[in-house]
């Protein structure tokens, strides 16, 4: 009889943890969904909302922005991180629930720059701040609402399934702008459709909001508050307090800096890579990625799970230290996949298309030129030459270098190389469960339940915000730099010295340029979190 | 271990202190030589929001390694 009640208990009890975790982590799912179709829509956003006499001022305006999200996001960890130590964890993240959906909904509504002026960036620019801001509530209080909930022992485990939700929502981001893009066709989409995925948040967000509301508060959170025993400030006690600043920073440099790169490497930076160096057309570039995370997605669990037996210090250290080793040569491999160079063109399949049209005041020529490659591969250039028809405009355009086509190339690939992508990008997706998959637990047990949401909210948001969020912005900016005379990487010759590859010819750009800042940040987290981190966090009260 | 954790203190100290004047030359630099509205959104990124954190952080880190601070965590 004793047996079965105690039987009964725990089966109530796991089911109790199963809806927690899942009320939880739906939520912070659908803010991530929210956070990244800005991010993945960013070419799109820069021609709606910026002006386009100059595209790479425009695409770093909204990469700006989209840092402005990160940069912004310790910002909401402070301010949504206070509130939840003091009044509690359910209704703070329940209102950063509601101010991500609505300004992620707003968003979809903003005229663009050709309708307003200035207002439209101005606007789309606030909004992402908000969204920014409610991120950076948001995840802090979901880990530590769950990990309040967890049992002893199994902590690492249950925080696993919120470590899930930043790879899902962007795979949920990348399935329905695909899907919306597919259905409405490439120019609906760019001219209004990619509104669609920004509107469809509200429908989620409404749900989330229900399933929290019935949702109750942390046990740990309202024991404490019964026992009178709430912080009276939890920033001045988070900050000042010298115990609490020693174990903030040493989770930002150990820990957060180092995972925050790798996560964006292996996500963000992988996509653009497959875009802009190699070239992949788009569906098959974020198809690529999109298996790629959903393959990996399940070694999140199996990685926090691992945390609690082990500890979580060398599963995040290992992560981070084989990242730093591969990186070289698997996006050196990811290159030559898709390089043209290595490939010998099946001449008699060329074919080239030209279209002359009169749009306005100009004359566009559209020159389309199809390859096909000995392995399958093919190649599409687009070139269209806008000139105008005013004799004195075309003058004058020609006189200041102006008058150059714009140019698109896509690259697909065959089903092999394709299948070999996927495998690369995964490879990078593993590095990524490593370092995330235990750090939830990890930031949870090194803080005390009286300030925990503020504490840990920071250094997250820190680290994967700043030192990660500005992974497209600093890489991007190194490859630009890498076409300077006399520029010189020395991952890059180390690499060509080892598989005997000739060195990117002066002026062009070194596509393993961008991986410097991770390699670098990914490499001093490493040696700080080997040398300071204790393994013995894991299983602590955290009561 | 103390002693190896002590001693980069002062490292992570001076890394943090070093990163101040590095980072600023290198922007007055590519700045001054082509003062483009890119050059200014990047460079104002980095000085102002990564240059502090970073700094800030390793000084004060390094400040505690080196006084000890973290020895109990072994």
């Amino acid at each position: 009889m004793a047996q079965n009640v105690t039987n009964v208990s725990k089966t109530e009890e796991v089911s109790s943890t199963r809806r927690v975790i899942a009320a939880s982590s739906v939520g912070t799912l659908i803010e991530w969904y929210d956070f990244y179709i800005f991010g993945t829509l960013a070419k799109i956003i820069s021609e709606q909302f910026f002006p386009k006499d100059n595209p790479t001022a425009a695409l770093l305006a909204t990469l700006a922005t989209f840092a402005a999200g990160f940069v912004i996001r310790p910002f909401g960890a402070l301010f949504f991180g206070r509130l939840g130590d003091l009044i509690g964890r359910k209704y703070t993240f329940l209102v950063t629930l509601v101010i991500m959906g609505g300004s992620t909904f707003a968003i979809g509504l903003v005229p663009g720059y050709k309708t307003i002026g200035f207002f439209a960036p101005a606007i789309v620019f606030i909004l992402r701040l908000l969204q920014g801001l409610a991120l950076g509530g948001e995840y802090g209080g979901a880990a530590t609402y769950v990990a309040e909930h967890s049992p002893a022992g199994q902590r690492g485990f249950w925080t696993s399934f919120i470590q899930t939700t930043a790879t899902l929502g962007l795979f949920l981001a990348l399935g329905v702008i695909l899907t919306v893009r597919q259905t409405l066709g490439v120019e609906t989409f760019s001219d209004w459709g990619w509104r669609i995925p920004f509107l469809l948040s509200s429908l989620l967000v409404g749900v989330s909001v229900f399933i929290r509301m019935r949702m109750s508060e942390s046990p740990m959170f309202v024991k404490m508050k019964k026992e009178g025993k709430t912080s009276a400030n939890p920033l001045a006690e988070s900050f000042k307090e010298k115990d609490n600043l020693k174990m903030v920073l040493i989770a930002l440099l150990g820990a957060t800096a180092g995972q925050g790169v790798v996560w964006y490497t292996g996500q963000f930076y992988a996509l653009s890579f497959l875009q802009n160096a190699c070239n992949v057309e788009f569906v098959q570039s974020n198809v690529i990625i999109s298996i790629a995370l959903l393959i990996g997605t399940p070694f999140f669990i199996v990685f926090g799970a691992l945390s609690d037996k082990i500890g979580r210090k060398y599963i995040m250290m290992a992560g981070m230290l084989i990242a730093v080793l591969s990186y070289g040569p698997i996006y050196n491999n990811m290159y030559d996949t898709a390089n043209l160079k290595t490939k010998i063109e099946v001449a008699e399949k060329t074919t080239v298309e030209t279209n002359e049209a009169v749009k306005g005041t100009d004359t566009i020529t559209t020159t389309v030129t199809k390859k096909t490659y000995d392995d399958g591969t093919t190649y599409k250039e687009t070139k269209k030459l806008t000139v105008p028809l005013d004799e004195a405009k075309k003058a004058e355009l020609a006189a200041n270098g102006k008058l150059k086509p714009e140019t698109k190339k896509e690259v697909t690939l065959p089903q092999s190389l394709y299948y070999k992508m996927i495998g690369l990008v995964l490879i990078q997706v593993i590095f990524v469960t490593m370092v995330y998959g235990p750090i939830a637990a990890f930031l949870v047990e090194i803080f005390p339940t009286r300030i925990r949401y503020t504490s840990m909210s920071l250094p997250y948001h820190i680290g994967n915000g700043v030192f990660g969020g500005l992974v497209p912005l600093i890489s991007t900016r190194l490859v630009e730099a890498s076409k300077e005379p006399g520029y010189s990487n020395p991952l890059t010759n180390m690499i060509n010295s080892v598989t005997g590859h000739i060195g990117t010819p002066s002026g062009q750009a070194d596509p393993l340029a961008g991986l410097m800042y991770p390699i670098l940040i990914a490499s001093v987290s490493f040696v700080i979190g080997m040398l300071y981190i204790s393994n013995k966090t894991n299983n602590m009260d955290v009561e | 271990m103390s002693a190896i954790k002590k001693f980069l203190g002062i490292v992570w100290s001076i890394m943090g202190v070093g990163i101040i004047p590095l980072v600023i030359m290198q922007a007055m630099k590519e700045i001054a030589a082509k003062p483009s509205e890119e050059n200014w959104i990047f460079w104002s990124i980095v000085i102002v929001v990564l240059m502090p954190i970073i700094s800030f952080s390793l000084i004060t880190f390094g400040i505690f390694a080196l006084k000890g601070e973290y020895d109990v965590l072994e």
